[in-house]
């Protein structure tokens, strides 16, 4: 055992927190929802079996429910992230830059305190602002700006505009961040050599916020594409997402496999779709990159 | 260093020198006690119940339907008794089957409330005690209408709770036309309130609609039917319904969200009593026929609070505690004169509590049985194609 050094065991214990956290709230619960996913149902009294091992549930969750479903929610979680993006970049630059230092605390606050309020509360609350005959509803109709009440609660606009609400505060914080850090001398010498207000965003703002807005995106998209109250909240029919199959497979039907299952198909999916946007925006960065590229010639001696 | 054989694992080429004999088997300790540890609920055989001493104890857990309880009666309950009694809530019988299987006596509940159709089978699985009647005198008040039912004869597991039915409400205003029957649902919603109609999340009772309308069984196994109904409601119905949704109606009348819903009496009465215009709904007990279902207040295996659980059972069964639930809940919880009780008090919407004799006579209880796979998997192929 003199293999051990004091130093390798020093390290272990001070990382205990971190690796035990791992350990056991990453590595085990990822490994039993796998482990679960091959199982299935035996009757209405158990949940579970693991004693015939087999792929079966993934045949069955591959079925044509949950991909119109899963196709759904991409587009409800690739939308709002756009959206959240559309209403972030704005907001943060104007708080980064535009907003003098002393209020900027402040404003940080103020994008949290819709945190301080339970999630499924803040959601609920948006049905009753939808609702065809509230108060929202009637306001707009008083006021001649629409003909009839609001039809939007229980379709996908309300689950759209409900996901966009929920999500924002975390796209709009990392954006700040990266926006604040990419300095005011950079954008100064932007303008001292010529560059004009979009040329001085475009080719210097926002470059240097990409990891920030790259952090947003997979901030908002990851847990929006597992979001299951917002559409249980907001989503009639037409507003299904595919975390809510998989609540049902849990909570309802009880069926343990086929739940696992689908939440590991979900990870595969999700990890899938990241990769292929990521691999689309390094491509698009490349060519970006060699259409820019200044080439400095040899002075002519 | 030669006394310990050599361990083989898989791991990539330059992490070898990282991984050393006792990280590796350190590694496995852990993973092998959690597996252990996951591995003891999986034993067979229950928990001990707590047997009745007389000591009512500080505590009951009760395991019910959400918003199932006139919450007066509650703490009426715990101011006589001084036990505090903590409500938790379930949506389906399969939630509270599973945590109660899962968990083999250990869940903590005390009290539970299945649906008739499932106490044979729980009982079979040991999940539920027999009842002592001697520790339930309030018995003595119960219909006999509603005891000893076929699910449980003889009250051996369990107590009337309440009972209701399923029909649907709709919007005067939207639909003009009188509606009567499962026939006229159907008509009403693939016309005036196409695109504003919910159906209950519940796979028997939206493939009832169907039946029902066609006057088939509907409890019906027959595939035949089952494809039929399958056709139509996944074809005609499902473009025109908004929400699957068991809970809307109490919401969606005063906020006016649908024109037809899907909904059970009491359910449908708390809706009502929530709007502005309950004129402007009208509830109907559907012909042919409708589901007739029956909660029921049950002891868990395991309960550790018996005494508590038996004094509040007998405590719900009260004359005067019942007629504040029918008040509060909207469904007859199976007490001797409660009609005759709640007229007397001029209760809200009676007709939507005590349906006629006439409605009680046609209504059909559901059975569980091997058509129950296939109206899931219709429930699921119309929640597709209402999605699409």
């Amino acid at each position: 055992m003199s293999k051990f050094s004091r130093k390798d065991v020093g390290a272990a214990a001070l990382s205990f927190p971190s690796w035990a956290y791992l350990v056991f709230f990453f590595i085990i619960p990822v490994g039993l929802v796998l482990w679960y996913s091959f199982g299935y149902k035996p009757d209405l009294f158990t949940a579970h079996s693991n004693s015939i091992l087999s792929f079966d549930r993934y045949i069955e969750a591959l079925d044509p429910t949950f991909l119109s479903t899963f196709i759904n929610t991409l587009q409800i979680a690739g939308l709002g992230t756009l959206i959240c993006l559309l209403i972030g970049i704005p907001f943060a630059y104007w708080m980064a830059v535009k907003v003098p230092v002393k209020w900027r605390g402040l404003l940080v606050a103020l994008v949290l305190v819709p945190f301080w309020t339970n999630f499924l509360v803040r959601t609920l609350g948006w049905q009753i602002m939808l609702a065809p005959e509230g108060f929202v509803s009637d306001a707009l109709q008083n006021l001649g700006v629409i003909g009839g009440p609001i039809e939007i609660l229980y379709t996908r606009a309300a689950v759209q505009l409900g996901v966009v609400y929920n999500y924002l505060p975390l796209m709009i914080l990392p954006l700040f961040v990266s926006l604040d850090r990419a300095g005011a001398s950079l954008r100064e010498a932007s303008r001292d050599l010529g560059g004009n207000r979009w040329r001085t965003m475009f080719h210097i703002t926002l470059p240097l916020a990409a990891p920030g807005i790259i952090s947003g995106c997979l901030l908002v998209f990851i847990p929006l594409m597992g979001d299951y109250i917002t559409a249980s909240v907001l989503g009639g029919a037409q507003g299904n997402m595919v975390g809510q199959l998989v609540a049902n497979q849990f909570n309802s039907a009880q069926n343990w496999a086929l739940g696992s299952a689908m939440a590991v198909m979900l990870m595969v999916f999700i990890l899938l779709t990241v990769a292929i946007v990521g691999a689309i925006y390094l491509i698009i960065r490349a060519i970006l990159r060699f259409n820019r590229r200044v080439l400095i010639e040899e002075p002519a001696s | 260093m030669e006394r310990n054989p050599p361990i083989k694992v898989l791991a990539p080429a330059a992490a070898i020198p990282k991984i050393s004999r006792r990280a590796l088997l350190g590694g496995f300790a852990v993973v092998g006690a959690s597996l252990a540890l996951g591995g003891c609920s999986n034993a067979k055989g229950f928990a001990a119940s707590a047997i009745p001493n007389g000591e009512l104890g500080r505590q009951l857990n009760v395991y019910s339907w959400g918003d199932y309880e006139d919450p007066d009666n509650i703490s009426d309950f715990q101011d006589s008794t001084g036990v505090r009694v903590q409500l938790d809530s379930f949506g389906s019988n399969e939630e509270l089957i599973a945590k109660l299987a899962a968990t083999r006596g250990t869940s903590g509940y005390d009290v539970v409330v299945p649906t008739g159709l499932y106490i044979p089978q729980m009982v079979a699985n040991g999940l539920l005690q027999p009842l002592d009647h001697s520790l339930l005198p309030n018995m003595a008040n119960l219909d006999s209408t509603y005891t000893n039912q076929v699910w449980d004869p003889g009250n051996k597991h369990s107590i009337p709770k309440a009972w209701g039915t399923t029909g649907y409400v709709y919007d005067t205003t939207v639909i003009k036309d009188e509606l009567t029957s499962w026939q006229d649902f159907m008509t009403a919603a693939e016309g005036p309130a196409s695109g504003k109609t919910a159906v209950l999340e519940d796979s028997w009772e939206v493939v009832a609609i169907y039946l029902g309308a066609k006057d088939m069984d509907m409890n019906s196994t027959d595939p035949a039917a089952l494809d039929a109904a399958e056709k139509y409601l996944v074809e005609t119905l499902a473009p025109s319904i908004r929400a699957f949704n068991s809970n809307v109606v109490t919401s969606g009348i005063p906020q006016g969200t649908f024109a037809l819903m899907q909904a059970f009496n009491g359910d449908a009465r708390q809706g009502m009593l929530a709007a502005e215009d309950p004129e402007r709904w009208k509830f109907v007990f559907p012909t042919p026929t409708a589901n007739l279902w029956m909660d029921n207040w049950a002891l868990a295996t395991g309960a550790q609070h018996p005494d508590a659980a038996y004094a509040f059972i007998n405590h719900m069964m009260n004359a005067e505690v019942a007629l504040r639930e029918v008040e509060y809940i909207g469904y007859h919880t199976g007490i001797k004169d409660l009609k005759e009780a709640a007229l007397a008090n001029e209760m809200e919407l009676p007709d939507l509590v005590f349906p006629p004799q006439e409605v009680l006579d046609r209504l059909t209880a559901a059975v569980l049985n091997d058509g129950q796979e296939r109206r899931v998997q219709i429930l699921n192929r119309m929640q597709a194609k209402a999605g699409a």
